[in-house]
């Protein structure tokens, strides 16, 4: 990651006329978005509004149509170890193998770093380690997944997104499972990678944790409604027209807290 | 001793080899003409025809049909990231039956009309059957893309030549207690060229399958996860897929249907240490050639001069030992790893 | 004195082709055998050819049998080496056998020939292969007893014929071999021995040697009598259906035991004997009324 901002791309992702379909269904209606480098852009919107589509487009996942760029250059261009390494994405619990240790799923996420079938290198241990200590995780590195509660298996998914050390990193709905000590954890991690530069895209359920972010885009029903600061009120009204007048935000204490509103 | 061997795959592996020879010398001794033969060993040609050309390759063909399974097992288990899955389910176990009951057919029609597949025999056929069966499985899935999709084709494929063979035993009942012999499985008619072919195969898959476990731990955190680290999935499912078909062919045309060892070996290995899919392929394929090998000795020695069905015996040696294990670790919490 | 010459080439000629076309035989398989040296010690393992080797005379030099050869009683005590379709390789082996007889089927055929023993295979499975086996057999072991033993066979069988009850010639019978119900059919060697004996079989050989009915269909079709190994007739009368059976009402059944059995389903030197057992049988429900001279001058 280098500090230098002429070398950084504007941009560290591009999306064109990106179009996707899930079991038939057209999810994503030709959207264009772009995600600046080094800040923390916020996806939300309802149920049903293809935020984690989206997210899965982004990463390179899925077939959609449009193109998605990546640094500048077309995602599809980008040789598969080169791309992983730029691009980590943390997933929405996908099953994982019950019995891999904690510091053994942290190490998976120094893959696209290893050469094929090599053994890890100190820079991986180090990597590994700086991850787990981020997420608290460092004093139970030898236990198993399948020993852990939700939460705890949560925070060590994210070791393994955070120990790729990629320049972009996108997460969907990272909080699951956490309680509110583990989310101002998890906020802290993001404003340090922000601030180093690297770009995080974020989906998530939790509105007042989103209104953190320094960009908020909204969706509903496959198309982005609103992108802005997540200080402008703009983005405010936005946010509380696609609830359908459901949610308030409010300034407390210099945050922003998206309230219920009956 | 428990907690330091969880640690260190690799001494697990040494002692499973040293365990291995241990148990080949004991093949040498156990027969139906006993320790006998082994003693004549220098002084009769018929006692060194025993040892050497019934005994030992039976043993080392017991070990390597063992290893296969074992290899089988752990990437069928790794590659459907599903603890119960074993080498027979992407409908390879009917397939060989179902090319058995056709080549004992056809020989037992005109024997002479059809020399090449005299030549070809019931191994042959074994593995022809097991290979198109995977093929057909792979070709209903379209592809290996979806997990599940292709854990159904495989159980359709399965049924349907299952119900073929059925068919083809309605018509032809006298091949029954042949094709009994042949599910049950056997190490009876294993010699040394029948051994060579069991132990070639098993380097290949050793390679291929050691060469590919990467994708194998990547695939333990879900497959988005897998290919968002850059790994090349599809191709790499693809040829995973083949070498179960090789792996499982292989063995089940020489030694028949033994049920068990692909299933216990993995089990049994990650029972007694911690390792990635690059050694746990490695450690299952030693542990299914102690385990099989083990059963057929038991079978030689049990009831000598008459032989047990070799599968039963693995069923019992592994299914016992799984139990054992389930049974010593916390009543309360059975099925949690230690 | 040239002619003489000529004369004794051909004769040496005619003479080393004879005996090279003595030299090898080809058994089922397809196999060359070699017929020199004459076997010493066989090992069997398909009860109707362990019964041939006997019928030869050749007994005393078998050494091993597979555990269904029960006939004659003394080669219940030679070593038993596993079954027909598994035998025990090393039991083989160590008895040192210079022949090994088996069935064209099985398995473990190859590994002995590739273990270096002499295997033949044979398989008798209906009476004109039984008879050709004998002659092969004979020309195996070098004893030229073949002939006369098929002589004696095909004498023997005209006699059981002939004991057969004109009033059961032309009856209609079911013969069940197994529960399921599995029956003989026309084609199976069984069948055919019911053939020569006059009676007809319910069960039509297009099904295979050995079909799987529907219990509807004998019913259905009412045998006239009904032959049975022992072990299935007592349930006989409680399927559904069966008790309608008139040959059931009249007890027109034949229940053969387990030995019996074995003589009728071996198309061996024995089936003379099976066919006899038949014919008493049918005395036994028809009566032993004596053949017309018509019956006997048609019987094969």
């Amino acid at each position: 990651m280098t500090t230098d901002l002429k070398l950084v791309p504007r941009l560290a992702l591009r999306a064109q006329g990106i179009g996707a379909r899930l079991g038939g269904i057209q999810v994503l209606h030709a959207l264009d978005l772009q995600i600046e480098a080094g800040r923390w852009t916020c996806i939300v919107g309802p149920n049903g509004a293809g935020k984690s589509t989206l997210l899965k487009v982004l990463a390179g996942l899925i077939e959609h149509t449009g193109v998605v760029h990546l640094q500048g250059q077309p995602l599809a261009a980008w040789p598969a170890r080169q791309r992983a390494q730029r691009l980590a994405w943390l997933g929405q619990s996908e099953g994982a193998g019950d019995d891999l240790t904690v510091w053994d799923v942290a190490l998976l996420g120094r893959l696209p770093h290893q050469a094929w079938l090599s053994k890890p290198s100190e820079q991986d241990y180090a990597a590994v380690e700086q991850a787990l200590r981020q997420t608290q995780a460092w004093d139970w590195r030898e236990r198993s997944l399948g020993q852990l509660s939700g939460g705890e298996r949560q925070r060590v998914l994210l070791a393994r997104a955070l120990s790729v050390q990629a320049p972009v990193l996108l997460m969907d709905e990272p909080l699951v499972n956490l309680d509110p000590p583990h989310q101002a954890d998890w906020l802290q991690i993001v404003r340090t990678l922000v601030a180093q530069g690297t770009t995080v895209v974020s989906v998530l359920h939790e509105i007042s944790m989103a209104l953190h972010a320094d960009t908020l885009v909204v969706m509903a029903q496959g198309r982005i409604c609103h992108q802005g600061l997540c200080s402008d009120p703009q983005s405010h009204r936005a946010l509380e027209h696609v609830f359908d007048g459901r949610l308030a935000v409010h300034a407390v204490q210099g945050q922003w807290v998206a309230l219920p509103r009956n | 001793m428990k907690q330091w061997l969880r640690q260190r795959p690799l001494a697990l592996a040494a002692g499973l080899v040293l365990l291995s020879l241990g148990l080949l010398a004991l093949g040498a001794c156990v027969g139906s003409s006993g320790l006998q033969s082994l003693r004549e060993v220098w002084l009769d040609e018929v006692s060194r025809q025993i040892v050497w050309d019934i005994r030992l390759p039976r043993s080392a063909g017991a070990w390597a049909a063992g290893a296969l399974l074992g290899l089988a097992g752990a990437v069928a288990q790794g590659l459907f990231r599903n603890p119960l899955a074993d080498p027979y389910l992407l409908g390879s176990a009917a397939g060989a039956s179902l090319g058995v009951c056709l080549a004992l057919t056809l020989l037992g029609a005109a024997p002479v009309a059809a020399p090449w597949l005299l030549q070809l025999g019931t191994t042959g056929a074994a593995f022809g059957g097991a290979t198109v069966a995977v093929l057909l499985t792979l070709a209903l899935a379209r592809g290996v893309q979806q997990t599940l999709r292709l854990l159904l084709a495989g159980v359709v494929v399965g049924v349907v030549l299952g119900a073929a063979s059925s068919l083809v035993l309605l018509v032809q009942p006298q091949l029954m207690q042949a094709m009994q012999g042949f599910m049950l499985g056997s190490t009876a008619f294993v010699g040394w060229d029948a051994c060579a072919l069991m132990l070639g195969s098993w380097g290949l898959c050793m390679v291929s399958a050691w060469g590919l476990s990467p994708v194998l731990d990547g695939l333990s955190l879900g497959e988005s996860t897998a290919r968002s680290l850059g790994l090349p999935v599809a191709p790499m499912r693809i040829a995973l897929v083949l070498v179960l078909a090789l792996a499982t062919g292989t063995a089940v045309a020489h030694t028949g249907l033994i049920a068990f060892v692909g299933l216990a070996a993995p089990h049994l290995v990650r029972a007694t240490v911690r390792a990635g899919h690059a050694r746990m392929v490695l450690l299952s394929s030693l542990m299914g050639g102690i385990l099989l090998l083990g059963a057929d000795l038991l079978a030689r020695s049990l009831l000598a001069p008459q032989e047990l069905p070799v599968g039963v015996l693995t069923a019992v040696l592994g299914g016992g030992y799984l139990l054992w294990l389930m049974h010593r670790q916390n009543p309360v919490a059975v099925g949690a790893k230690p | 004195m040239k002619a003489l010459a000529f004369l004794l080439a051909v004769v040496a000629l005619l003479g080393s082709v004879s005996a090279q076309a003595g030299v090898t035989v080809m058994d089922d398989r397809g196999a060359v055998v070699q017929l020199l040296p004459v076997p010493q010690r066989i090992v069997s393992l398909l009860p109707s050819l362990t019964e041939s080797v006997c019928a030869l005379g050749q007994c005393a030099k078998l050494v091993g049998v597979d555990r269904y050869s029960n006939y004659p009683t003394s080669v219940r005590t030679l070593s038993p080496v596993g079954g027909g379709l598994d035998p025990n390789i090393e039991a083989i082996v160590a008895l040192k056998p210079d022949l090994v007889l088996v069935a064209t089927s099985a398995p473990g055929s190859d590994r002995l020939r590739a273990l270096g023993l002499r295997v033949v295979a044979l398989e008798p499975k209906d009476y004109a292969n039984a008879l050709r086996v004998l002659g092969t057999l004979g020309q195996i072991l070098g004893v030229d007893s073949a002939k006369a033993v098929v002589q004696t066979m095909e004498a023997d069988m005209r006699a059981a014929v002939s004991l057969v009850p004109t009033a059961a010639a032309g009856k209609r019978v079911y013969f069940e071999v197994s529960p399921g119900p599995y029956a003989a059919s026309t084609s199976s060697f069984l069948g055919q021995t019911l053939e020569r004996l006059g009676l007809q079989n319910i069960v039509a050989g297009s099904l295979g040697p050995f079909p799987k009915v529907n219990p509807e269909f004998v019913v259905r079709a009412q045998p006239d009598v009904i032959l049975i190994g022992d072990s299935n007739a007592d349930a006989l009368p409680s399927r559904p259906g069966w008790s309608t059976l008139k040959a059931l009402q009249a007890h027109r059944v034949c229940v053969f035991n387990k030995e019996d059995a074995d003589v009728l389903v071996r198309a061996g030197p024995r089936m003379a004997q099976g066919a006899l057992l038949l014919a008493r049988c049918l005395q036994g429900i028809y009566g032993a009324a004596p053949v017309s001279a018509a019956t006997k001058a048609s019987a094969p």
